[in-house]
């Protein structure tokens, strides 16, 4: 059951509009979305929103409902709630503040896109998702600390291996003893070669990055593998698509590109924000009642709340909702990612650092002389991660 | 209504009829205080709502609590009177609040 106030492909209050929807994932995530089983979906942003900043819920949903809480020193942020959750976010919030995006993370993201941009003019043309990976790996890996690997692309292999590895877990003892065996290999690799490099110099010599600040905590190796596995898996694969969408769109939508290279940065943060409404990365998040939430919640109930849903929830968008309006959020006076980061203690921590990497990586691109796109991606769907990717875009510039 | 004023770094002073039970970012963000970014939308994952509380009203908002700190500290601001807005409840107590803004929330 959905508590969205309209069905999806509906244009409510805008007549002028009817029929237009500039959502370039909703197909394939309509066609494969699979809530958890027994869940109650949730579109509603105001609904999402109180469950999502409840004290009285707890993580839920992949593989939470399998995750040993007994030993919290062991297992990401991800899975723990309440004040051990907070504290450990907290330890490293100031890596993600706005403040350090500017005045140290744009340092890494103007260097990756230099190395891009020397790259693909060379070349002629390039896998956009090629490009968007780069620079989605060299920022992950610096905030992180995983900066003594052989290489980066080798780097980002491994812990796509392990990720994707550990969110295809079965029930049953035999898929136990395989999924065990796989994160095994998996892990141990990418512990030889990226984090054990690092840890060994961070203790040489102290950064402020992750590892440092688990390496002066004395965390456990586990701690250790299963929190760089969140904090730098997630911005990898999550920003790789989110770049290609906005690119796709910015190709598209000549007025909007003019707007785009023209505006300053707020405007381009408008734009990106706007896209990602659209087309959020993450399509839902799953929690638990641990007790019962107001009006929304009954005991040990698990919710599903559909961020696509929540997203164009007129009751928070205003009118004509599939519409790419860069203006909306400020005209709505909301905030502009609207529910494409999560809301609450567990809201994306890299948020501000995936529009900051994905504004730089744009603009800089599509300043290139001769930059078009070659061919469009193609829709995928991981239903890993229950989200989008975007594959086969090709771009091409002028040689340098 | 609860009436709460804010300061621009320039001097301009804003008034508005705030909302008893909103937070105070979410009452600035819907009265158009332009100074208060408020990015993440009211999680304390930001540090870009800052306001500075006149010392006359800092036992009623209180002091900056422990989910403020991590981000408090990032932005650099020291103001004696620095709060996360989105933390600050509005209640009928703030009758006449005035808060300042500060020249950057980045």
């Amino acid at each position: 059951m959905t508590t969205a106030t309209h069905a999806p492909g509906e244009t409510t209050g805008c007549p002028a509009h009817a029929g237009r929807d500039d959502r370039k994932s909703a197909k394939v995530a309509e066609a494969n979305l699979a809530p958890a089983p027994g869940s109650r979906v949730i579109g509603s942003f105001a609904a999402g929103r109180d469950i999502l900043r409840s004290p009285k819920v707890r993580q839920a949903g992949a593989s939470a409902d399998v995750v040993d809480l007994s030993h919290p020193d062991e297992i990401s942020f991800f899975f723990l709630d309440g004040d051990l959750h907070r504290k450990r976010r907290a330890a490293v919030a100031g890596l993600f503040a706005p403040k350090t995006i500017v005045t140290r993370h744009q340092r890494v993201m103007n260097r990756t896109m230099d190395a891009i941009v020397a790259d693909l003019q060379a070349r002629g043309s390039a896998p956009l998702d090629e490009l968007s990976w780069q620079m989605a790996v060299d920022v992950a890996a610096d905030i992180v600390g995983l900066t003594d690997s052989d290489t980066n692309a080798n780097l980002a292999r491994r812990v796509k291996k392990v990720l994707e590895a550990s969110v295809a877990r079965k029930p049953g003892r035999l898929n136990a003893l395989v999924f065990n065996a796989k994160m095994l290999v998996h892990v141990g690799a990418f512990w030889k070669h990226d984090l054990l490099p690092a840890i060994e110099a961070r203790r040489k010599q102290p950064r402020d990055d992750v590892i440092s600040h688990m390496v002066k905590e004395n965390y456990s190796k586990k701690g250790m593998i299963m929190e760089c596995l969140s904090y730098g898996g997630a911005g990898m694969m999550t920003t790789r698509e989110f770049i290609v969408m906005a690119a796709w769109h910015l190709f598209e939508k000549a007025a909007l590109r003019e707007r785009y290279l023209t505006g300053g940065q707020d405007d381009q943060f408008a734009i990106l924000e706007e896209i990602l409404r659209l087309d959020p990365v993450a399509s839902m998040l799953h929690r638990r009642a641990a007790e019962p939430v107001e009006g929304v919640l009954a005991d040990g109930e698990t919710a599903c709340i559909s961020i696509r849903e929540a997203n164009v929830d007129e009751a928070i968008t205003g009118p004509c909702p599939f519409q790419l309006d860069p203006d909306r959020a400020r005209r709505m006076k909301v905030a502009g990612p609207y529910m494409s980061f999560g809301d609450g203690p567990h809201r994306c921590p890299g948020a501000q650092v995936a529009l900051h990497e994905t504004r730089i990586f744009l603009d800089r691109l599509l300043r290139l002389p001769g930059v078009k796109l070659v061919s469009e991606p193609e829709v995928l769907w991981n239903p890993q991660i229950q989200g989008y990717e975007l594959r086969g875009a090709v771009v091409a510039c002028d040689r340098g | 209504m609860v009436a709460i004023t804010f300061v621009a770094v320039d001097g301009l002073e804003q008034r508005i009829d705030a909302t008893d039970g909103l937070s105070l970012m979410e009452n600035a963000v819907a009265g158009g205080i332009d100074a208060i970014e408020a990015i993440c939308g009211g999680n304390a994952y930001c540090g870009t709502c800052r306001v500075h509380v006149d010392p006359a009203w800092r036992a009623v908002t209180g002091e900056i609590t422990e989910i403020e700190e991590p981000m408090i500290e990032a932005s650099g601001d020291t103001d004696p009177g620095v709060r996360l807005s989105c933390q600050i409840t509005v209640t009928p107590e703030l009758e006449g609040l005035l808060v300042r803004t500060p020249a950057s929330q980045s």
